[in-house]
């Protein structure tokens, strides 16, 4: 019973974080090296050119210092020797859950991802580990022209396609990390939706970390041709271990014109996951990109979702939520680029720290001297819930157009007194009342993914406050 | 290890470090070779009432400065480089307790001809009560200017900073402690010089200190003005304000960088810093960095904003109605927005004055 105690101390309320035995038919040992990255490439059979953008980005990789910026101390401890760089659980991508091996289908089924697909989603592609073991789209958008693979079977089957967008939104010297994942991606999703085609349900991508030690480095790539529209979910959870794990994506969204790109993510990897993600879009004329972002797990999280707003009358918006709990640093933020006139942007962040956890806002906004009569809105609310957390907020701005029109508004505050009494007295307990709080201040979020996400979320968010009074 | 040697051990600034980010340290070093410590000269100071008169006793400019200031909370490149600097050119600004002139006192500090740089150490006195301008004019290529000591408890001053030189370079540093209730209003006004690099912080170590920070900024031609102000708040009920108005025109930059921390502790700490940049030209710029990291829950509140925009057409629209000319009314809507903090900064004498010398300079730059 002890024993049982102990282990449910250790994985606290995270409810994701169960582990399979390790079945893999595949596993590179520890450490990265010019011949990892080329095996990598030659297990996929890749074409040339891409095993030659991997070694550059891994001599890039090899050479860039670490950020100087953020949570150093805890960017220090990454150990890069000691991760698996690539793990195959199954021998090939099925499009049937029947066929998916019994323990990985049994993990997603707990996940809820197949019942999910069944109700609402227009497709789903399902990653366990290195590589996406399930994948399939709805019949009519496929007779539609709408492309929705696997990133490696997209790289198979659209060689053109890849070849031409592939880097083109975030080159592979843009970081260190966007350097790493380009020399060992594996996985991801591809999707290209045709011109004026609209996908009515969201797709969805749900990332599943499960072997100790693992870095999963998935690659997505999504064109949505001009007047075109799709809302993409991805998910992401991992199993509690007492070693760390890394998760290093690169998201490039091409919204061309006319054309309407959602981009929604929920992420609650354990704690033992550092996850260090790049993630941009390109908004031509007149389209629009969204990213909905909500951290909830993982030990350090750097994200900063970006859009380039590089057509005339392009939008962008950047809606996100961070819970940082005992040991979490939610670093994470939004950047946006005015390149064109006419151009709007919003930015709306939310945190909530508690029991020592550290969130931070980073975020850059810029105009640039061409981009007349631009519009951008900037808002950050956070509050800390008990001593010993901690919220910071680092918002740029740079504006070099005097047309431009920009508001930066941020507050940090604790629940007040008076909110709490005020539910107290209809009855309901400081448990509860403050959960309904911590609700209302992530609604402006949650009212933005679909019913489904919103519910769990808030589920999530009521369990994360237990035990935050008294 | 005495300043130059911490300087030169210290190296070149990270430019990921806001800080150092838009102005680098080899733009604003005397020389540009941040290996070099170059001779400096000395400034020439005087202290005055705003009236021209001699001031009372009560208030001295002593040389000297007693003790090595403290320096672990803040910018150690600046402040080592100026104290190292301006070892033969240090003064103490010594008000004693209970001081109340009832006038503004001017500190005017002509840079001369040629680089040069002064340390002035603060030393005002507990209960003191009065207003301070610290006047810079000169035509040195470099002017620095280290400003540290302390505002002891329960001190009342207006502090105010005019920078009025015709050209060159400011490097300013300030270093400033306030005492247990004190009230300071610190104010900047930037007209002057054609680069400034200033880094003001102002550190809230004793219950009830009270801080506004101000700043009138105006740039023209191709200024550029990099303004970073940090406010620390280390113990309860601290209470500081930062609100820093610029107006650029020209192919002029001006740069607002804040940090504001509330250290764990601090509990009824309230704090909130406001950018406002208002751009006049197409090819003028501004940004602005407004940072907070908040340690304790249990704040008042904690909040900063920024904004950016032009003349809003609007007012324009009606002032033109009321007769005024496009120039008349532009000239109209900087100064009401430059007021905004000016008017904040002191009392009714100490405003008239700034207003007056922000119109020579408003008619001087042609604005």
């Amino acid at each position: 019973m002890a024993k049982n105690n102990d282990a449910r101390e250790a994985v606290g309320e995270y409810k994701a974080g169960w582990h399979d035995p390790e079945n893999s038919t595949i596993r590179f040992d520890f450490g990265l090296s010019e011949e990892v990255v080329r095996e990598i490439s030659n297990l996929k059979n890749e074409p040339e050119w891409m095993t030659e953008i991997r070694v550059r980005a891994f001599k890039h990789f090899m050479r860039r210092p670490m950020p100087t910026w953020g949570n150093m101390s805890m960017l220090e401890e990454i150990d890069f020797d000691n991760i698996c760089y690539f793990l195959r659980s199954s021998d090939s991508t099925k499009n049937n859950w029947d066929d998916v091996p019994d323990d990985i289908r049994n993990t997603f089924e707990r996940l809820g991802i197949p019942e999910a697909e069944q109700k609402w989603l227009s497709g789903v592609t399902a990653q366990y580990e290195s590589e996406t073991v399930y994948h399939s789209i709805r019949e009519d958008l496929e007779k539609q022209g709408v492309i929705f693979l696997d990133m490696d079977s997209g790289l198979r089957e659209h060689p053109e396609m890849v070849k031409k967008w592939f880097c083109s939104v975030v080159p592979f010297a843009d970081n260190k990390f966007s350097a790493l994942n380009t020399a060992v991606w594996s996985g991801g999703s591809f999707i290209y939706v045709p011109e004026g085609v609209h996908v009515e349900m969201p797709v969805q991508a749900y990332f599943r970390i499960n072997a100790k030690n693992m870095g999963q480095f998935e690659r997505t790539l999504i064109i949505a041709d001009k007047g075109s529209s799709i809302h993409y979910i991805e998910g992401c959870t991992a199993p509690t271990y007492s070693t760390d794990s890394l998760h290093s994506a690169v998201v490039e969204l091409i919204a061309l014109p006319g054309s309407h790109i959602r981009y929604s993510t929920i992420q609650n990897w354990s704690s033992n996951v550092y996850n260090l993600v790049t993630k941009r879009g390109i908004a031509h004329e007149k389209s629009k990109i969204e990213w909905v972002d909500g951290n909830i797990g993982s030990k350090l999280t750097m994200k900063y979702p970006s859009v380039i707003l590089k057509g005339e009358g392009s939008h962008a918006e950047v809606i996100s939520v961070a819970y940082s709990g005992e040991g979490q640093h939610q670093d994470a933020g939004a950047k946006i680029h005015h390149l064109a006139s006419n151009t709007t942007s919003k930015i709306l962040s939310k945190s909530i720290s508690k029991n020592g956890g550290r969130g931070s806002y980073r975020g850059m906004v810029t105009v640039s001297p061409k981009a007349d009569n631009c519009k951008l809105n900037v808002v950050c609310d956070a509050l800390i819930l008990d001593e010993g957390s901690r919220s910071d907020t680092y918002p740029t701005m740079e504006v070099a157009n005097s047309t431009a029109r920009c508001e930066h508004e941020a507050s940090v505050s604790k629940v007040s007194d008076e909110q709490l009494f005020y539910l107290m007295s209809r009855g309901h307990s400081e448990n509860e009342s403050l959960a309904m709080i911590v609700n209302g201040f992530f609604e402006p979020f949650t009212r933005e993914l679909p019913m489904e996400y919103a519910v769990e979320l808030n589920q999530l968010m009521a369990l994360e406050m237990e035990g935050s009074i008294g | 290890m005495d300043s130059a040697s911490r300087y030169l051990s210290l190296g070149k600034p990270n430019r990921a470090d806001h800080l150092w980010r838009y102005t680098s340290w080899k733009k604003v070093h005397p020389t540009g070779d941040i290996l070099e410590m170059p001779p400096l000269g000395q400034p020439e100071l005087s202290l005055s009432m705003i009236d021209g008169s001699e001031p009372p006793s009560g208030i001295k400019l002593e040389q000297g400065i007693e003790g090595d200031p403290d320096f672990s909370m803040d910018n150690a490149l600046t402040n080592a480089f100026l104290d190292a600097s301006a070892k033969s050119s240090e003064w103490t600004l010594v008000v004693d307790k209970r001081f109340s002139p009832g006038k503004p006192v001017i500190l005017e500090i002509r840079t001369g001809d040629s680089p040069s740089v002064a340390h002035i150490s603060l030393d005002i006195g507990e209960i003191s009560e009065f207003e301070l301008i610290t006047k810079v004019t000169g035509r040195s290529e470099w002017f620095g200017l280290l400003r540290t000591g302390q505002i002891r408890n329960g001190a009342i001053m207006n502090d105010v900073v005019l920078g009025l030189q015709e050209k060159g370079t400011l490097l300013r540093s300030d270093a400033i402690a306030i005492g247990r209730d004190a009230q300071v209003r610190a104010g900047t006004v930037s007209s002057g010089s054609e680069r400034t690099k200033s880094d003001l912080r102002y550190i809230m170590g004793d219950r009830g200190g009270n801080i506004r920070v101000l700043g009138s900024i105006l740039s023209a031609d191709s200024m550029h003005i990099d303004h970073h102000i940090e406010i620390h708040h280390e113990a309860p009920e601290t209470f500081s304000r930062l609100s820093w108005h610029s107006a650029c025109s020209g192919s002029s930059r001006t740069i607002g960088t804040g940090m504001l921390t509330i250290r764990k502790g601090s509990k009824g700490a309230d704090a909130a810093q406001v950018f406002h940049n208002l751009l006049l030209s197409e090819s003028a710029e501004a940004d602005s960095i407004p940072e907070l990291e908040v340690m304790e829950n249990d704040v008042v509140g904690c909040g900063h904003g920024t904004a950016n925009g032009p003349i809003d057409e609007e007012q324009m629209f009606y002032l033109n109605a009321r007769g005024f000319d496009e120039d008349g009314a532009k000239r109209s809507l900087i100064a009401a927005f430059l007021n905004s903090t000016l008017s904040e900064m002191g009392g009714a004498e100490l405003h008239a004055w700034l207003v007056n010398e922000l119109n020579l300079k408003l008619e001087a730059l042609n604005m």
